[in-house]
Formats: C-alpha cells, sequence, structure tokens
C-alpha cells in the first residue's frame, strides 16, 4: 500500500497577485490578466474556453499567448497556483503540489519552452521519470505548446502500465473495457452483451457496467452477476460496477465482488465536491479499503479506476475561471496520488457546449493522453460523442487512430458502439480489433492466452496472432441458440452480430449508420407547425435565435425573447399547452398530430378551461415557467423532444412536463414544507417515454388529462401529487 | 412478483413458483415478465391415486408442505394457474380437486381441469418457444410426451398455430421397476394391445420384444404427427388414442422438438447420459424413448434443436406463460371491480365492427352476473385515433341499446395499446355510465374464457382458459 501524504503536509506556496503578462507581436500588443487568461489563451480553440471567454480571440493572440508561456519557467509556476473564487489553492490543486520536490529543484529553472524540447529530444526512460516532479498546471503548460506529431510522438515514449488481474499497457498491446450497459440494468441482456465483448477479445482491462440504478442493493447484485460471468467464463480479468464510490464501499462492505473501485474525478473542489460528492479523504479511505479489503488486495498491484473528460467543471459552471485543459491536467494531478490501475478519458461525452466539432474533440483527447501519461497514469481513452453536437463516427475513429499511434493503453467495447444507457457513442470492440490489426497489437498477454485456448484468437505459421475461428461469436458462451435469443430479448439496438473481418458486415453498420442518421436528423430538424395536425396554434419566440444557439446555450431556451415578453399579458385559461422541438423536433412531429386532439377533448369533456395552443420553436423545459410567470394559468403542460439515442425509433421520443404554478400561498407554503425548497413556485408532474414503443401517442393524450385533472382536484403536482393520491386511495379503502 | 404453477399429470405432480420482474422491454417496448428467478422448484412426487380417484388429502398435504418449505404464502401470489392433465383428469374428483387447488394456491388462481390444447400450448411456450423465436423462419413441432399424453404443438416464431392431444405415454403399460411384469393397464394400453395380439394382461409378464413394439406402436403414431398423415388414427387402437387431432397442415420441412418425461429423456440419452435400466420408473418411458432415438425422423433434430427446460415444460409454461401482464395505461375506472373470473368470451369482433353487431356479440353473453370479455382487433399495434375513436362511438352505441350489461361488466380486450383512450371515448370521459372496463395489451388468444386478477402497480394478470 502506498503511504497517502496526509492533506496539511503537503506544501504549497502562497497565492500571489495576478500578474499582467504581455508581448508585442507583429506591430499587435498582447496582454493576458493572471496564469489563468494566459493559459487559456494559449489553447487550442474550443467551444468550452469560448463560452467562458478564456478562448484566444484569434490565431495571433494564441500564439502571442504561447509565445509568452513558452518563456516562464516551471518555478514560475510553482509559485503561483490557481486559486479558488475563495482565494486560496484547494485540496485538489493541493494534492496537485505532492511531488517528487528534489526532482524538480533540478529543473525549476528550465522554461515550458525548454521542457517541451527535452521532452522531444531524450530517451523514453527520462521522459517517464520527469512526471514525478510536475504539477497538472506544468502538464498543461507544456502541452499547450504541442502539435499533433508532438503530442502523439512525446506520449509514446510515456507507456505506462498497472496490474490487477492483467497487466494493461504493456508495450506491444492494446487492451480494451468492456462496458456492456443496459437502460434498466437488465441482467440477462447485460450477460448478452459480455459474452459478446468477449468474443471480440475485449473485457481484458475490465468488465465494467455504468449501472441506471445507484443502490447498494442493485449495484451488489449486477457485482455478483458479472463475478459469476467471469467464474464460469474463465475469463481473466477484473470486474467493477462504475456506481458512487460511497456505495461502492457500502457494497465492498457487504461483501460484494468489488475489484476494482471507480470514481469520477474533477479539477476543482468545487465539482468534485458539491457534484460529485466525494472529498480527497473520502478517496483516501476508499483506496485504504481497497488495499486492506479488497478482493484483489493479495493480486493487484493496483485496484482505483478513475474517469475525467475535459469540460465537466465547466458544465457545472464550477471552473474557477480555469481552462478546461488545465483542469483536466489538474484531475490528473488528483489520480496519481491514488496510483490508479486504470484512468479513463471521456472528453467528448458532454456536448457541444465543451467540443463541437471533430477537430475540437480530437485534439483535447489527444491532449489529455499525453497529460495523464507525463504525469505518470496508466491512461485508457474514450473519445466519444453526443447527437447534439457535431462530431461524428468517423471523426471519433480518427481519434482512435491518432491515440493508438500514441500508445493508449485501452479503449471501450461498446457493442456497435451505441450506449443504450447514457445515450453516447464510444469505440466498439470491433473498433478494438481494427486498431490492434492495423497497429500490429495484442490484448494483454494474460487473457490472449484464455481467448487462444477459447478460439477467439489462433497464431499462424508464423506465430502471429490473428482472429480465430470464434472471433465475434458470443454463442460459444452459450449452452444454446436460444439461450442467447433469450438473452438477446431485452436488447435495444442490436442490429446484429455478423463481422467483414474485424468489421461490422456492411448490413450491421448501415442500420447502425441509418438509426444515427434519423436521429441526427431529429436534433437539427426545424419544428414544422403545418406538420402538427389540424391545430390552430400561435407561435411564440424563445431568447435562443437560431439552431445552433439553442443547443449551444441551454438557458436561452427557457427563456422568452423580450418582445414575446411586451406582447402576451395574464390570461384567465386554467391551463396553457406549449410544444417545444427541446432537443428532437422530430420527436413532435410524429406524437403531436394523435396527441393533442385527444388531450383537448379531455381536457374539454372535464370542463378544463385551454388557452390557445403554443408552439415554441427552440424550446426547454423550463419555458414552461417564463409561459406560466407571463399568462398565469393554473398549469403549464409543455410537450418536449428528448435527447435521441441510437435508434431511430427512440428519437421519437418526447415527454410532457406538467408545470403546476404554486400561486397562493397557502398551496407554496404546503410544497415549500414537503420539498424542503423555500423558493419553490413550480412542482412538476413528468410523463416521459412518449412515442409508438413506448407510451403512443394516443394512450398519452388521455394519461395527460386525467393527470392535469387530479393536479388541478389536488392543488399538487409531482411527489406532493403521489403523496395526496396514496393518501386518498388508503381513506376510500378505509372507510370500505 | 410471485407466480406459481401447479401440475397435477397421469405420473407426477410438480410445482414451480418463481420471483419476477415484470418491465418494460426495451427493445419492444411491451411489459413483459422477465427476470424470473426460480424460487421453489421441488423435485415432482407421483400424483397420489387412490381407488382410480386423486387422494385430495394426500395432494393437500403435499402442496401445504412444498408451500411452507419454500415460505410462500397464498397471499403473495400475484398469479398462479394449475392444470389437472392426462390420466389424473379423467379422475372422477377432478373437479374437487381444481377447488382444492384454488383454495391453497391464493385468490387469485385461474385454475382449469382437463384442457389438451391449453396444456399443448403451455408445453411449447415452456420449452420451445425461445427456440421457436431464435430460429424464427423455420416450423417447430413440438412432442411433449408424458405419462398419459403427448401434447403436440405446432409453432413459429414463437408463436402457436396449432395444437393437438393423444394419448401416447409411458404409463398406459406399469410395470414392477426392473421388470416386464404387467403391474397395471390403461384402457389406451389394452387396445394397443389387442390390435398387436400380445396376449399380456396385469400380473403377465411381458416379452421385451413385445414391450418394443408397444413402443414402436406409439413412435408410429408420432411419426405421423409430424409427417401430417391422418390416416393411421382413422381406426383401430389409434382412433380411441386421438383426443384432439392436430389439425394443421403440416409443412414438409419442420423441426421436431421433445419436452415431457419422456422428451427428458430422449435428450438425456442423445446427450450421452446413461439412463437407468429400462422399466426403472415402472412404466414405459425408456422403451419409448429409446424407441423415438431409433426413428430417424423424430431424432433428426435432438441434437440441433434443444429446448430449453426439456422436462418440465408444461409447468414451467404454467408459471411463466399461462399469464399475460396488461399494459399500464388502461380503462379502470374503478379497480375494485378486480378479480374477474371465468368470463365467457363472448366474441372477437375487428374495430370496425358496427354497433348493431356489438350488440348482438354483447347479447350472446346474456345476462351474465359475472360480466363477459369480448375481443377486439384493431389490426395494428398503434391504431390511428380515427379508428379508435369511430369503434368508441359504435361501442357506445350498442352498450346504450344493450339489455346484456345491466349485471356485469363488459370488458374489452385489445392487443393495441389504447385502452385508456377506448375506454375515455365510449364514455365521454366517464360521464356515460357504462360498466366497461378495456384492458390492453393483451395478444389475441382463441379462447372461450378469460379471468382477469386483481391490478397490482397498475397492471392486471389476464388468463385464457379453454383454448380453442
Amino acid at each position: 500500500m502506498i503511504a497517502l501524504k496526509p492533506l496539511q503536509e503537503i506544501a504549497v506556496p502562497e497565492p500571489k497577485p495576478d500578474e499582467v503578462y504581455d508581448i508585442s507581436l507583429f506591430d499587435r500588443v498582447f496582454e493576458f490578466n493572471g496564469l489563468k487568461a494566459l493559459l487559456g489563451a494559449a489553447d487550442v480553440n474550443k467551444a468550452g474556453d469560448r463560452l467562458c471567454g478564456l478562448a484566444a480571440r484569434d490565431e495571433v493572440e494564441r500564439e502571442a499567448a504561447r509565445a509568452i508561456l513558452s518563456k516562464l519557467t516551471l518555478r514560475h509556476l510553482y509559485d503561483r497556483p490557481l486559486i479558488s473564487e475563495q482565494g486560496h489553492a484547494d485540496s485538489v490543486m493541493r494534492v496537485n503540489y505532492d511531488i517528487d520536490f528534489d526532482a524538480f529543484q533540478d529543473i525549476a529553472g528550465m522554461s515550458v519552452g525548454d521542457l517541451k524540447n527535452h521532452l522531444l529530444r531524450c530517451k523514453p526512460r527520462e521522459a517517464q521519470k520527469i512526471g514525478r516532479s510536475l504539477t497538472g498546471v506544468m502538464a498543461a503548460a507544456v502541452t499547450k505548446l504541442l502539435d499533433v506529431h508532438e503530442l502523439i510522438h512525446a506520449a509514446k515514449k510515456l507507456k505506462r502500465h498497472a496490474t490487477a488481474r492483467t497487466a494493461i499497457g504493456l508495450p506491444g498491446t492494446l487492451s480494451s473495457r468492456l462496458q456492456p450497459n443496459h437502460p434498466t440494468d437488465d441482467l440477462s441482456a447485460i450477460t448478452a452483451l459480455v459474452y459478446t465483448g468477449l468474443s471480440t477479445g475485449s473485457g481484458d482491462a475490465l468488465i465494467g457496467v455504468n449501472p441506471a440504478i445507484d443502490t447498494v442493493d442493485n449495484i451488489s447484485s449486477i457485482l455478483r452477476h458479472i463475478d459469476k460471468l467471469r467464474r464460469e467464463t474463465g475469463c481473466p480479468t477484473q470486474i467493477c460496477v462504475l456506481s458512487h464510490v460511497k456505495t461502492q464501499l457500502a457494497c465492498l462492505e457487504q461483501g460484494a465482488p468489488v475489484e476494482i473501485m471507480f470514481q469520477s474525478l474533477a479539477g476543482t473542489d468545487r465539482t468534485l465536491i458539491e457534484e460529485f460528492d466525494v472529498t480527497v479523504g473520502v478517496l483516501d479511505d476508499a483506496y485504504r479499503a481497497m488495499a486492506e479489503n479488497g478482493p484483489l488486495r493479495a493480486t493487484a498491484q493496483q485496484f482505483m479506476y478513475f474517469e475525467t473528460g475535459q469540460g465537466s467543471e465547466l458544465s457545472y459552471g464550477k471552473h474557477n475561471g480555469i481552462d478546461m485543459t488545465t483542469s483536466e491536467a489538474l484531475c490528473y494531478g488528483l489520480a496519481r496520488r491514488w496510483d490508479p490501475f486504470m484512468v479513463n478519458n471521456v472528453t467528448g461525452f458532454i456536448g457541444p457546449e465543451t467540443h463541437r466539432t471533430n477537430f475540437e474533440m480530437i485534439i483535447s483527447n489527444l491532449q489529455d493522453h499525453f497529460m495523464g501519461k507525463l504525469l505518470g497514469l496508466p491512461m485508457g481513452m474514450a473519445p466519444c460523442y453526443t447527437l447534439h453536437s457535431e462530431i461524428t463516427m468517423e471523426g471519433q475513429q480518427i481519434a482512435t487512430e491518432l491515440l493508438t499511434a500514441a500508445g493508449a493503453n485501452f479503449f471501450m467495447d461498446v457493442y456497435l458502439s451505441i450506449d443504450r444507457m447514457l445515450a453516447y457513442f464510444d469505440t466498439c470492440g470491433h473498433d478494438d480489433q481494427t486498431l490492434r490489426e492495423t497497429h500490429s497489437l495484442q490484448p494483454a498477454p494474460e487473457y490472449l492466452k484464455w481467448a487462444t485456448a477459447r478460439g477467439i484468437f489462433q497464431r499462424d505459421a508464423e506465430g502471429d496472432v490473428e482472429r480465430g475461428p470464434n472471433w465475434g461469436n458470443p454463442r460459444i458462451f452459450c449452452g444454446s441458440d436460444s439461450e442467447f435469443q433469450r438473452l438477446i430479448q431485452g436488447l435495444p439496438a442490436a442490429y446484429g452480430f455478423d463481422s467483414a473481418g474485424p468489421r461490422p458486415s456492411n448490413a450491421v453498420s448501415r442500420a447502425i449508420k441509418a438509426n444515427l442518421a434519423a436521429a441526427r436528423e431529429a436534433i437539427y430538424a426545424e419544428v414544422k407547425p403545418e406538420t402538427l395536425g389540424a391545430i390552430d396554434f400561435r407561435r411564440i419566440l424563445t431568447a435562443a435565435q437560431s439552431k445552433s444557439e439553442h443547443l449551444d446555450h441551454p438557458d436561452r431556451g427557457a427563456r422568452l425573447r423580450d418582445s414575446e415578453l411586451t406582447a402576451l399579458t395574464f390570461e384567465t385559461a386554467d391551463v396553457q399547452i406549449i410544444v417545444s422541438d427541446g432537443l428532437s423536433a422530430e420527436a413532435v412531429h410524429h406524437n403531436i398530430p394523435e396527441l393533442l386532439p385527444v388531450l383537448l377533448d379531455g381536457l374539454e369533456r372535464q370542463n378544463i378551461r385551454v388557452g390557445k395552443p403554443m408552439v415554441a420553436p427552440y424550446g426547454r423545459v423550463k419555458l414552461a415557467e417564463a409561459v406560466g410567470d407571463v399568462l398565469q394559468p393554473k398549469l403549464v403542460i409543455n410537450l418536449i423532444g428528448e435527447r435521441p439515442g441510437g435508434d431511430a425509433l427512440a428519437s421519437r421520443s418526447m415527454s410532457a412536463y406538467l408545470a403546476y404554478r404554486l400561486n397562493d400561498a397557502d398551496t407554496r407554503g404546503q410544497a415549500a414544507s414537503f420539498s424542503g425548497n423555500a423558493g419553490v413556485k413550480y412542482e412538476y408532474t413528468v410523463i416521459s417515454n412518449i412515442y409508438t414503443g413506448g407510451l403512443p401517442p394516443i394512450e398519452a393524450g388521455s394519461l395527460i388529462a386525467e393527470r392535469v385533472k387530479q393536479i388541478l382536484n389536488h392543488k399538487a403536482a409531482g411527489n406532493r401529487l403521489e403523496h395526496a393520491l396514496s393518501v386518498a386511495a388508503k381513506g376510500e379503502r378505509a372507510i370500505k | 412478483m410471485l407466480l406459481a404453477g401447479l401440475d397435477i399429470g397421469s405420473t407426477t405432480t410438480s410445482l414451480l413458483a418463481a420471483s419476477a420482474r415484470i418491465a418494460m422491454n426495451c427493445a419492444s417496448g411491451r411489459l413483459m415478465i422477465s427476470g424470473a428467478d426460480i424460487v421453489c422448484r421441488p423435485d415432482p412426487v407421483f400424483t397420489p391415486f387412490e381407488d382410480g380417484q386423486i387422494s385430495s388429502g394426500a395432494l393437500r398435504r403435499q402442496i401445504e408442505t412444498w408451500l411452507r418449505d419454500a415460505g410462500i404464502s397464498p397471499a403473495d401470489i400475484f398469479s398462479s394457474g394449475a392444470l389437472v392433465t392426462g390420466l389424473a383428469a379423467q379422475s372422477q374428483n377432478a373437479g374437487t380437486i381444481t377447488a382444492l387447488v384454488r383454495e391453497l394456491l391464493g385468490d387469485s388462481v385461474v385454475a382449469t381441469a382437463d384442457d389438451p390444447k391449453l396444456e399443448s400450448w403451455l408445453a411449447f411456450m415452456g420449452s420451445a418457444a425461445p427456440l421457436s423465436r431464435a430460429r424464427s423462419g423455420e416450423t417447430i413441432l413440438n412432442l411433449d410426451v408424458g405419462g398419459g399424453t403427448t401434447n403436440s404443438a405446432l409453432g413459429r416464431n414463437g408463436n402457436v398455430l396449432a395444437t393437438g392431444c393423444h394419448f401416447v405415454g409411458a404409463r398406459h403399460l406399469r410395470f414392477e421397476p426392473g421388470s416386464y411384469l404387467v403391474t397395471g393397464l390403461s384402457r389406451y394400453g389394452c387396445s394397443v394391445l389387442e390390435e398387436l395380439r400380445i396376449g399380456a394382461k396385469k400380473g403377465d409378464t411381458l416379452e421385451r420384444r413385445d414391450a418394443e413394439r408397444v413402443a414402436d406402436y406409439f413412435v408410429a403414431l408420432l411419426e405421423a404427427l409430424v409427417a401430417g398423415d391422418r390416416s393411421p388414427y382413422a381406426s383401430g387402437a389409434a382412433k380411441l388414442i386421438e383426443q384432439v387431432a392436430l389439425s394443421h397442415s403440416i409443412p414438409t420441412e419442420i423441426v421436431v422438438t421433445f419436452s415431457g418425461g419422456v422428451g427428458e429423456l430422449v435428450y438425456a440419452e442423445a446427450g450421452g447420459k446413461t439412463l437407468p435400466p429400462v422399466t426403472h420408473y415402472g412404466d414405459l418411458g425408456i422403451d419409448l424413448a429409446r424407441a423415438i432415438l431409433k426413428s430417424p425422423r423424430l431424432s433428426r433434430d435432438v441434437t440441433s434443436a434443444v429446448p430449453e427446460n426439456k422436462g418440465r415444460a408444461t409447468v414451467q409454461g404454467l408459471t411463466l406463460h399461462s399469464v399475460e401482464v396488461s399494459g399500464t395505461t388502461l380503462f379502470l375506472p374503478h379497480p375494485d371491480l378486480l378479480p374477474l373470473r371465468d368470463l365467457p368470451i363472448v366474441a372477437s369482433l375487428p374495430s370496425t365492427a358496427s354497433a348493431a353487431e356489438i350488440s348482438a356479440a354483447l347479447d350472446l353473453g346474456g345476462n351474465s352476473t359475472r360480466g363477459i370479455g369480448l375481443q377486439v382487433d384493431f389490426d395494428a399495434v398503434n391504431p390511428p385515433l380515427d379508428a379508435v375513436r369511430r369503434f368508441s362511438q359504435q361501442l357506445s352505441g350498442a352498450l346504450s341499446r344493450s339489455s346484456a350489461t345491466n349485471e356485469g361488466p363488459v370488458v374489452v380486450l385489445i392487443a393495441a395499446n389504447a385502452g385508456k383512450t377506448l375506454g375515455n371515448y365510449t364514455t365521454d370521459w366517464q360521464q356515460r355510465h357504462h360498466n366497461l372496463v378495456v384492458i390492453d395489451e393483451i395478444p389475441f388468444r382463441s379462447a372461450e374464457f378469460v379471468s382477469i386478477g386483481r391490478a397490482r402497480h397498475g397492471l392486471v394478470p389476464v388468463t385464457f382458459y379453454g383454448i380453442k
């Protein structure tokens, strides 16, 4: 077990006031106020940094910042810890200063530019040593000076490996984490995904499930299930369920097989503690619990697993004015405290507000991989995307090729690249094998031996590893065809199991891409009122002026445009209906023509007065409140498209948000005491999953009409309504 | 939710209880029973017969012991089914036994005595259905060969197309275990011996060759079923043996699977397991299994198409497949109306039916105080709003006109997911006081009766029997 240095014993210099860095370049004078501004401006141009005003305004300004940064010494960076809004170095920053100070003294006089040259000139062994004397900020600084070739070439020298049951990151290997996620944690479907992954040679780094339900019972039951699969298949790997560290600790205490302990990390305390609900102390406890009681304590040299990704601090608005790359480097400076088995980077996961284009996502991934390796971490990569960004499958594939060239330890295996639980897109087992073949790599040695014995791999006449006869055939782990069929019954987006070489067969690829295309179309489609049926709508405008503004600035779709605020006024209806695109105009096009007539009939027949329905392009959920504040109905119904997932049908999924306006003091008081939120103004009842494969629109219309009646009768919505209904039902039974 | 099944057969009685989750299938969007964990599957016991009747006292003690050992109380059971089958169904007190089972397996029990087509259906669902879905392009004939009967079911893509029932089974000849000393003969056994001119009776020892001839005789009848050849059943003992003909044209290329006690022996022998010596079980079972394996046609698929649960298919089917789970958006203004038992299904109508046609169907129920069931086919999982409104209007007219609905409720069953809206339009959002329940997402079944259990978590269990 490594000794964890108490936080108060880590020396951090006293913060200094920001200084102005200036330079004259091509007759222009550039000034940067403080290190945070300088670091932000020196980075590649990315959406997240643009959003918070840190990105350079143009390429010349960017080069000016890089020129200044190049000349700053490491000592200069050491002496100026980046501070929180409270003016001190937070615990994340403090852990970043837990470096080999003696070694640092030897290089403290080196400029950032010198460090870059040194890393490119030196032998791998020297490059690998230097990270222990660097803080995250120093790693970020040098990264901003590197181009694509340099990010790859330098990272290639920094091979880092870690060992549990398998050794991951050895030269000549490329491993994968099998990620068999399912939207309802269906154990049969998870089994099918594990079998599928193993049959493509995946999962040598980990079989790790992201759970849908984070309870101790559920996490324990998934852990026990995948442990059983691991034992039955005999696969040499390790397992993990990626729930909150506190849940996993409770599972471990109850004897569940928590072989690898997972947690997401962030680069600022405000994100780590307030949003992720963990502290350095909790992670210290988790590390000690694993070292002392973890099932792999005798086998593994490392047993922690962290995930990070550029932009999470920014998406919570808790980045302390630090740019995305530097925040990410601070995560790595934090992660190395616990000598992890795996660090996985999921840059691209959040959406267009952090990474809008393929280029932004690719370059961030290369930076992250380099920084993590420089700081001594066994980095795996998950270049990924969501459909509401402009990142494409092709861009993501380019990222994986470059990262493999750079020596990434592992990628994900998400079956056919569609994560059915998290609604994002990542690498699949076919991608991993394609990369192994293209770059002459193999899985971890222990796993390769096992997979070769099962015909998943074989050796050719020259002794080279190639795909075996059972590669890609998950049925080898099942007793029968029908058993496999039973396992995949509840698996969405199961487009097929046929392969062509290491790739999915063309028919399978076409099905994936056609569904992705339909889903993406749903996001970028504009609301067409003429396709919403024979309903007389009034059109209202939100503060988002265009589709891209709507996608990049989530808050604007929740506000009415100023012109509307002056035009609209108090009305006397009980209910106001809004139809908005949200993240899928196709969803409203497909559902509204059948849903709305039923809803309007139902409300009318129950003598509920309805205002003239509104259609609101570029709307978000909270637009209900903006409209409610102006028109003052009792209830606003916002019928809105949901974020599309991996198949065309589900991209037509819509929700109904029933926002009940708490307009009298008595009701507001009851709602405040029920929720514990003194400022509560609206209560919500939500009916989701409205589409032909879920709750069909004509049934949804009836259901919403019934709910409206209940809300108005009980003067409550959401959990308070459910509570009132259950009290009423008990009363009825008592009378009988 | 706890589900239970009880199968009282000619030879053995078995119980199965499973704890299942009812969840929306993420791929199909339908509510389904998923993740069933078997919580209780005791070894089957010989069905307790006493003087040709089932001993109700012994049966009661057995079931009570099983339930107690598994810690199950009748109140916990969401849905259960019981079958009294084969020779047991012909026992004179089968009706008493049905009542006993209802008492022991809780209020939600839907018991049915001797429903051979249901049994065939259940055996297919409990055994061959997953295989059938996996090999969706092929037609499968499942032969559930038990002690008294062979229940046949022809199915495609998980759905049963036709069923039959024949008195081909292991216990028509009973022996002293370990020998061919005859200890009992059913009347079917007697007539087969007579037809084969084998002069053995109770107390005689049969020649091994003769026992094999009986087994071969049964196998020939099964081969005829597979070939779709009705002629062997036209006369003699075979005419008596045919309880329900498998009346469906049999495609030339079908896959044959087995279940039932003899089916289990077939797969065990084919899988290289050593079977006990012949007549170990005191019947013709092992001879019959070997005779099946000797038949090139019957044994062709035994290694390439192996169904799940080779043995206890019926009880598995009974537990997990006899119940259909409704959708969550029902039209059920008064949940206390449930449970509704044994409603006659008066008609199955297309959604284009007129008010007059619906009226005529409702009147078929007479003044049933229990209520009546009506299946309506919308011909689509998601019917258009116009079709739902139109049918609602006709149904409302018929309900106003019909005299039959003054007593029990009219329960409309639809496969489509449109129950709440259909009910709301029919009753003008509950302003008309029709005694109406609409239950949706119930696949169409050709049956005479339907029972509807109490609602739990917004779902109701629906069970059909009297399969046509």
